[in-house]
């Protein structure tokens, strides 16, 4: 490999076999064949936008031609799912298409998983909100405390044998942190779901 | 949701189909490799891409038939996998064309009323 793409300083031979090993890494569901097709593909392509880069450095060429092809995944995924969608269409291999959909929904789980959490949260915060607004009302609303000072409950009525938590604040406190609690994943949310991908828009 | 995001969100689906037509119409004037055609859409258009999402879209054209590849090494140099076009990937681009000039037409002239 490095005689096909001669490097010259050691910094740069560091920078680039990390780059060819991420790929190994990332291209092992593929086939032998396929892979090494790949591998010699993209790396060609970094060794020539590198040797075309302004940079004085061979070093800083590398890692700007890194940069410029963008996130690994946001090319490989995409490239190892269609290939093993390919094939196993063509071979009917159960292993194969058990493969190819593993690739093809392990972002998606990952979505369903932040999904479920999120849920989780939005909900918690939500009825928060609310026992806030109706603790107004009704002042049995709220958290309850057993006699020795550890969590019982959230509860909308009174608890035998325990303590209410913060009587005379706990409608102030729970529609500010439910407020907040709110706010903070709807950021979070946006940041790791719905931004759009920087590597994507160049 | 404010308009810069919309158009972050709007830009990709864009440029995706544009891509492929782009990548066969510069296919179809002389065969080429990866690091040409994105530096060449880079210099061409405005369009900015991360480079490796080329290697998806011309792994679809080449599945799909339209283009075929070849590993060329020159005697000094690095090798470099080539595509060309196929008789089916001219004849996909000329249907391209025709959609294309036809679209243009009618959103250029809407563009120009609003």
């Amino acid at each position: 490999m490095t005689l096909q793409f001669p490097i010259k300083s050691e910094t740069s031979k560091k920078i680039w076999h990390g780059f060819e090993r991420e790929l190994n890494h990332k291209l092992k569901p593929l086939p032998e064949s396929e892979r090494d097709d790949i591998k010699m593909e993209i790396l060609s392509h970094l060794y020539e936008s590198a040797l075309n880069d302004k940079a004085d450095a061979e070093e800083e060429r590398i890692i700007n031609a890194i940069d410029r092809l963008g996130e690994p995944d946001l090319y490989l995924t995409p490239l190892i799912s269609d290939i093993l969608q390919a094939q196993s269409a063509a071979k009917g291999n159960p292993k194969a298409i058990a493969k190819s959909l593993i690739v093809t929904t392990q972002r998606s789980l990952l979505h369903l998983f932040l999904t479920a959490i999120f849920g989780f949260g939005y909900a918690v915060s939500m009825i928060i909100f609310i026992m806030g607004i109706m603790h107004i009302f009704n002042s049995d609303v709220g958290i309850w405390l057993d006699n020795n000072g550890g969590l019982l409950s959230l509860s909308f009525a009174f608890q035998p044998n325990a303590v209410q938590w913060m009587p005379e604040q706990f409608s102030f406190i729970a529609i500010t942190v439910s407020a907040f609690a709110y706010w903070g994943l709807s950021k979070l949310l946006y940041v790791l779901l719905l931004k759009p991908n920087k590597s994507a828009r160049k | 949701m404010l308009p810069d995001q919309i158009i972050d969100r709007w830009l990709p689906q864009f440029r995706k189909g544009l891509l492929e037509f782009i990548i066969l119409l510069k296919l179809k004037q002389d065969m080429s490799y990866g690091y040409e055609i994105a530096s060449e859409i880079k210099n061409l258009t405005s369009i900015e891409v991360a480079e490796g999402t080329l290697y998806p879209l011309l792994n679809r054209l080449k599945r799909d038939g339209l283009v075929t590849t070849e590993w060329k090494t020159e005697e000094v140099g690095t090798p470099r996998k080539y595509y060309q076009i196929t008789e089916s990937g001219i004849e996909t681009l000329d249907k391209m064309k025709i959609i294309w000039t036809n679209t243009h037409s009618s959103v250029l002239k809407m563009v120009m009323q609003s």
